[in-house]
């Protein structure tokens, strides 16, 4: 295909050529600004959660009455809520999956400069495997007799053993066996040892946007306060939570004093986490959309005013032997030359666009892969806007040229 | 003359409907995006109480210890301790009001066992809140100080409180329950529409505190302290404990945690300032205020100009509405080149006849002018459509904690607004339709007869 006809007529018509590229430069630098927003607020969206949470309800309640014991409520709590039909089983935990945000800091060693890994501890009973679903991957698994139980004030010891997640082992230990290993949870506290590594679940929002999703660990103990009563976690039968959800509220009712900050599915908590940032990116996406299929039309205005204009030369060329494939082939090209141009600027706009937002946001925004595929897209989308004008363009009978002067 | 004009330019926007329909979808798209998010952004960065923000001071003194960082913002300093908040409040200068406040929550009920009871956020504030920071009451008032000073149980609650613990009805003289602390309601605000709750430094929007408590109930009821405590080394290890326990200490203690706040007419600014030197300086020979002496008195406009500096995801989703409505406007510029040029013929007909540059200029003109008219009513209603669509955004986001109520305000056109858009979009459009019209002013006369 020779292209130098294509150039003589842009130079004869620089300002649509112009036109053009600025246009597509300018949606390609839009587009793909938005689009890496999009993507970069998308990361670590919707991971999979590792437990059963569309079975799982978790109930936050909290006593405002100061003479009620909270100890006591708690054994009856369980054995009511074991007695509710289609409740499989509940376990006390001082943090709820995907809302897990009291983040700490775990080390390898008690020295001063020991490196800190995140993570979130999980105080709970030996029944947390059950409800949610944790497979033990290597060493053991606690039972009733390792767990600690009582309120902050008379039991001031903690469990001397732990069970962490398999990612947490992989970050800590690498490769290397993690069971009886030593760990501190704070500094100066006292040393940890590693009894056993469980399945991953998601911890919370803070933990997944730094991309630690899974670090997690799980002490044998459950404590309580006055002003701290634990959540629960309850596994229900599947698909009767929502039914159940009513039911179990009325057992920790049952207590006089109480109220009950959160009674929700798992589902919905999950849900939320990933809200704020999931309606963000979905709003950045539908305005591209939007900006894609404005070009697209201006696109087509543009190729349907060229050939007008050129309906001359068009049947001139037809009438001289041009196939039709021939003038669709040079309405396609000199488009795709164009586009090509504009992408390539529109890359550079991208660039300095994400460079400023990336520094404003103090969020790293840019991405290769992502920026190819929006030139891809454009690409796709000016052939398809160009394909009906030229089409239209290929239809032009040679005899019109007959009919001039 | 122009209405020959004004009949050829809606002759000619009919003549071929559809390209008309897409400019001024381009026109409408790119305005109604970037309404919406010009709206978001005015709105947000209104500053509360607009009448006299430039008068409220939030009032900050560093009374860290000698090791402590240097500050390199004032939003970066501690708050105020307890005994400096008694002690400053003690001040009398003339026209100067003071007030602080900090946050507690609890858990409202009453007697009546039929209502669940509501966990919520409160203010712990003095007297002065109700006078400074003017909150619409529904019934009855705020406290006076005789009150405040008799430690009296006394609360305002919130007309939400008011609805859910009473049906809406005036519940002044009634008593409601904070855990196990009665209380005798006093006032109940009206919706009160804080562009941000500025007064506990959390700037966050939509989100009203729903009981006003005296500080000196709360303080002798040890009503928890949501808080973060600055200490000194000394008590920094039980820092923690100080939201619930260990009162006396923190009151003796140097940790800062009250948000203390004064209404300071122009004049006596300087003087307040020179006060707070001066009562540094008489604290300093007791041995406290050990650092240089430093004090800051940031009024809310500055505030708000701070905050508003730090709102990422709007700073970004506005540089590209300006951008998306660039590309929209370039879409219009050859959209409406194809429209005028397709009429070369025509117009050469009409410039061989006598027909003036002027005259196919004014034409064209008006053609645009109409466009870009019917572009920005049809843009402002996108914008008020895109303005509902991220209002139910951020409720869905929020998982329906927040209530329309409370953030309708932020997403609501304004007449500015309107008017501004209605400006930029005719504006714009004028801009854009500058060279095609050079074009085709230009076309030569009779140039295009000598065809067919």
């Amino acid at each position: 295909m020779d292209i130098k006809p294509i150039f003589l007529s842009m130079k004869k018509n620089k300002f649509m050529a112009i036109l053009m590229i600025v246009q597509i430069a300018f949606t390609m630098g839009v587009l793909s600004s938005s689009v890496l927003v999009a993507t970069a607020t998308l990361s670590e969206w919707n991971k999979a959660s590792g437990i059963p949470h569309e079975d799982i309800i978790r109930i936050s309640p909290e006593f405002f009455d100061e003479t009620q014991d909270v100890g006591q409520a708690l054994v009856k709590d369980l054995d009511r809520v074991r007695s509710v039909p289609n409740v499989v089983s509940i376990a006390p935990s001082n943090a709820v999956p995907f809302t897990a945000e009291n983040m700490i800091n775990v080390y390898l060693t008690n020295a001063e400069d020991a490196q800190e890994y995140k993570t979130v501890v999980v105080e709970t009973d030996e029944n947390i495997f059950d409800v949610l679903q944790l497979s033990l991957i290597e060493g053991r698994q606690f039972t009733a007799s390792d767990v600690i139980k009582g309120s902050t004030e008379t039991t001031p010891q903690n469990a001397p053993e732990v069970m962490i997640s398999q990612e947490m082992a992989r970050i800590l230990f690498d490769d290397q066996s993690a069971i009886g290993q030593t760990i501190w949870l704070a500094k100066n506290a006292d040393p940890v040892k590693v009894m056993g590594i469980y399945s991953n679940f998601m911890t919370g929002e803070r933990l997944n946007g730094r991309g630690k999703s899974y670090q997690s660990i799980i002490r044998p103990q459950v404590k309580w306060s006055q002003n701290q009563e634990p959540h629960y976690l309850i596994r229900v039968e599947q698909g009767t939570g929502t039914a159940l959800l009513e039911d179990i509220l009325d057992v920790f009712y049952q207590e006089q004093g109480r109220y009950i900050n959160s009674s929700e599915l798992l589902k919905r908590t999950q849900k939320r986490m990933y809200d704020g940032r999931g309606s963000r990116a979905l709003t950045m996406l539908v305005i591209s959309v939007v900006l894609l299929v404005i070009t697209g039309f201006g696109m087509t205005g543009l190729t349907a005013f060229q050939v007008t204009q050129k309906r001359k030369q068009i049947g001139t060329r037809r009438a001289l032997g041009a196939k039709k494939s021939d003038i669709m082939r040079y309405f396609l090209t000199e488009n795709s030359i164009l586009t090509l141009i504009g992408l390539l600027i529109g890359v550079l706009v991208t660039f300095a666009i994400t460079f400023e937002a990336s520094e404003q946001a103090g969020q790293n925004f840019l991405n290769v892969g992502v920026i190819l595929a929006t030139a891809l897209v454009m690409w796709l989308i000016n052939i398809l806007a160009v394909w009906f004008p030229a089409k239209r363009a290929a239809n032009i009978e040679p005899a019109i040229v007959t009919r001039s002067a | 003359m122009f209405s020959y004009n004004l009949h050829l330019a809606i002759k000619s926007l009919k003549d071929k409907p559809s390209l008309t329909f897409l400019t001024v979808l381009a026109i409408a798209l790119g305005l109604g995006l970037y309404t919406t998010v010009a709206t978001m952004s005015y709105q947000g960065s209104q500053v509360p109480l607009a009448h006299k923000s430039k008068n409220i001071f939030l009032v900050q003194m560093d009374s860290r210890e000698i090791t402590a960082d240097p500050v390199e913002h004032q939003a970066r300093l501690v708050d105020t301790t307890y005994k400096d908040t008694i002690n400053l409040m003690a001040m009398n200068l003339s026209g100067v009001k003071q007030t602080f406040n900090w946050s507690t929550y609890g858990i409202l009920n009453v007697e009546d066992e039929n209502i669940t009871p509501l966990r919520t956020t409160a203010a712990v504030t003095s007297s002065n809140f109700f006078t400074m920071f003017e909150p619409p009451f529904l019934y009855g008032n705020g406290w006076d100080k005789k009150v405040e000073d008799s430690g009296e149980a006394v609360i305002v609650i919130s007309k939400l409180m008011n609805d859910k613990l009473f049906g809406g009805e005036n519940s002044v003289g009634k008593t409601v329950r904070i855990n196990t602390h009665v209380l005798k309601v006093i006032g109940v605000l009206d919706t009160w529409n804080l562009t941000r709750k500025f007064y506990d430094r959390s700037y966050r929007s939509a989100s009203p505190d729903n009981f006003f408590i005296p500080y000196t109930f709360a303080m002798e009821n040890n009503l928890p302290r949501r808080a973060g405590f600055d200490c000194w080394a000394a008590n920094a290890d039980i820092a923690r404990s100080f939201r619930n326990e260990n009162l006396d200490r923190l009151m003796n203690s140097e940790c800062a945690w009250v948000t203390f706040w004064a209404e300071i007419p122009d004049e006596q600014i300087e003087n307040y300032n020179q006060q707070l030197v001066n009562y540094i300086d008489s604290q300093k020979s007791l041995g406290r205020f050990p650092r240089e002496t430093l004090t800051f008195l940031t009024n809310l406009n500055d505030q708000l100009l701070f905050i508003n500096g730090r709102n990422q995801f709007i700073k970004v989703f506005s540089m590209l509405a300006t951008l998306f409505f660039a590309v929209c406007i370039l879409n219009a510029v050859s959209i409406l080149l194809a429209k005028f040029m397709r009429r070369t013929k025509e117009v050469s007909l009409r410039r061989a006849l006598g027909a003036k540059k002027k005259t196919i200029i004014a034409q064209h003109v008006i053609e645009v002018m109409i466009i870009g008219i019917i572009g920005g009513v049809v843009g402002i209603v996108i914008s008020y459509f895109g303005l509902q669509g991220m209002m139910n955004i951020q409720i869905y986001a929020s998982d329906y904690t927040t209530r329309l109520e409370d953030i309708e305000p932020l997403f609501q056109l304004n007449l500015v607004m309107i008017g501004k858009a209605f400006a930029t979009g005719t504006v714009c459009t004028l801009i854009a339709s500058i060279y095609p019209i050079w074009r085709i002013c230009n076309v030569p006369p009779a140039s295009q007869l000598k065809a067919q």
